[in-house]
């Protein structure tokens, strides 16, 4: 902003000219107040004093604009190129048990450090409600009860879960596809043994840990 | 006598008539067929006591075992197949278990193992079976029927193993069992027996003489009403139809003579086929010779808990489970046979 003038000394020369004569800086100032004070309206409302002090007017908001930033989050594969490019298939050389021994030892860590430290007398709701938002990748699972008797009996360690089936790796290094759908599993750590309800149990596992379980329906398979 | 018509069970009646001279007959594949029986009972006309001849046939029916709480795993043991199953005259039955409530066990002497199961129990063991015949809209009862002699069940197997570890290790089946074998056959339970709690059991025997009776005219009379006759000569149930007794309504079926006296013999237990076609050979022999009566009559019952009936088919309980036989048998070498069962049965042969 541009300062404009409001006082300046005149030049002796000037002074000269005019006929005047400068007065010392106190004086002319007192002489400014008061013709000042004859001239304007009295004011008593307003503090004009308080009012002519440099104080910061905020014209208009205006906020300093941050350069938008233009990077994408990456998007995830849609089901189409997930099942071209074959990215959740395990290739038949890696199909082997063995490989996947360390998932298990694993996912048994994880189950005790979720269940903070899984001793013999901790209660066994307490461990159910854990298992109920836990993830099962690496567990050892048995289908125990089944409606197609074929299934029953059949072991292995969880490799996939889906929202229908669970895909397993028996000792014999063969990849099952087991529906979820009217078999009952097995699941043991440490010595307690969960039975899961396939029935009711057909949430992708994602969603399974912010789902509520409620008790509807039977169990009967 | 006649219920509500609308809501009898439906029973199945198979009558026959021929001669034992017939070479056509079947009356010896119709009597084999039932492996399972429980009891016989022959009514004697105009006889006070049984000839000794037949007493001796009555007292030689071979006497079977009981043995309790047989794990089911061990019908499948590699030493009780050679020795006792592939020899094939073994006859076995659970004991004691319902056919509509519990699993039921039977072995037949052809080899087949026929477990009944129900829901949880088929679910359990994970062993191929298909649903029962006489489930309604529900599936609540499954039977798993197995050909012990069949390759696919050779000990060592896959099929054989299968069945193996489900009774071992995922459905611990144990039922009380009877088991008979006929003698030449040469099987040996000893090697089962000698491992579990068993007993050995002699076939009841009850005889009974009854006075009075009236019988009816066995060539006029029609099927149902001389089962119903025998049937409650059997039960001891009068047919008098006097005026005081207002529990039963039966009738002696019309035209009816009256018996002096009347012999009636009861055999209760496992009685194997055999036994039953030697009494029924002496019977024959016994007719020959002239007397005042001129029949005899016949009726052998099976097992009501048991999975399987005439020729292996899927047997049943709705309210009776009666599955029985009823041979009357003439002087002249002529028999009127009359086999039937209740409504959860197939057809009798």
């Amino acid at each position: 902003m541009e300062e404009a003038l409001i006082q300046a000394k005149i030049s002796p020369e000037l002074g000269k000219v005019l006929g005047v004569q400068p007065q010392i800086n106190s004086k002319a100032k007192s002489l400014t107040e008061a013709f000042l004070k004859n001239s304007i309206q009295n004011q008593d409302r307003h503090n004009l004093k308080a009012m002519l002090t440099h104080k910061a007017v905020v014209l208009g908001y205006a906020r300093p604009k941050k350069s938008k930033r233009n990077s994408k989050k990456a998007k995830g594969l849609n089901a189409r190129q997930k099942r071209a490019m074959k990215v959740f298939q395990i290739k038949p050389e890696d199909q082997r048990y063995q490989l996947f021994l360390p998932l298990h030892e694993l996912w048994r860590q994880y189950i005790t450090d979720l269940c903070g430290g899984l001793k013999p007398t901790c209660s066994p709701q307490f461990v159910q409600q854990k298992l109920l938002k836990a993830d099962f990748h690496g567990a050892i699972i048995t289908v125990v009860r089944s409606k197609c008797p074929s299934y029953v009996g059949t072991t292995g360690i969880l490799v996939q879960e889906f929202k229908h089936v669970f895909k397993i790796i028996t000792e014999e290094d063969k990849l099952k596809v087991i529906p979820k759908r009217n078999s009952v599993f097995a699941v043991e750590i440490n010595g307690f043994v969960s039975h899961i309800y396939g029935n009711k149990f057909e949430q992708r596992a994602s969603e399974r840990s912010a789902k509520k379980f409620k008790v509807r329906g039977t169990i009967d398979l | 006598m006649s219920a509500d018509l609308g809501r009898t069970p439906r029973s199945v009646l198979v009558s026959d008539r021929s001669s034992f001279r017939d070479e056509k007959n079947r009356l010896s594949s119709q009597v084999e067929q039932l492996h399972l029986s429980y009891k016989v009972s022959v009514l004697l006309p105009e006889c006070s006591s049984a000839p000794a001849h037949l007493d001796t046939v009555f007292n030689s029916f071979n006497s079977f075992y009981l043995i309790r709480k047989l794990p089911v795993y061990e019908l499948l043991d590699k030493h009780f197949l050679e020795s006792a199953v592939y020899q094939g005259s073994v006859y076995g039955l659970s004991y004691r278990m319902r056919i509509d409530e519990d699993s039921c066990v039977a072995l037949t002497p052809n080899g087949h193992l026929s477990l009944s199961l129900d829901k949880d129990a088929f679910e359990l063991l994970g062993v191929e079976g298909k649903p029962s015949r006489f489930n309604h809209r529900t599936n609540c009862r499954y039977v798993v029927s197995v050909d012990l002699t069949d390759s696919s069940m050779a000990p060592g197997g896959r099929g054989y193993q299968r069945l193996l570890t489900g009774l071992r290790s995922r459905l611990q089946l144990k039922t009380d069992f009877l088991l008979s074998h006929h003698p030449g056959g040469g099987a040996s339970l000893q090697a089962l027996l000698s491992r579990y709690d068993w007993s050995e059991h002699r076939p009841e025997i009850s005889s009974h003489t009854l006075t009075h009776l009236s019988c009816p005219s066995m060539q006029s009379c029609d099927p149902h009403s001389f089962l119903e006759w025998i049937g409650a000569v059997d039960a001891d149930i009068s047919c008098e139809n006097s005026s005081n007794s207002f529990l039963s309504s039966l009738v002696c079926p019309e035209p009816n003579t009256t018996l002096s006296q009347a012999l009636r013999v009861s055999v209760c237990g496992l009685l194997l086929p055999q036994d039953i076609h030697r009494l029924i050979q002496q019977i024959r022999c016994y007719l020959e010779q002239p007397r005042l009566a001129s029949w005899v009559s016949l009726t052998v019952h099976g097992f009501a808990d048991s999975p399987v009936s005439w020729g292996g088919n899927e047997h049943g309980v709705l309210r009776g489970g009666e599955n029985f036989y009823s041979l009357l048998m003439f002087h002249d070498h002529t028999y009127h046979l009359h086999l039937a069962t209740g409504a959860h049965d197939t057809c009798p042969p």
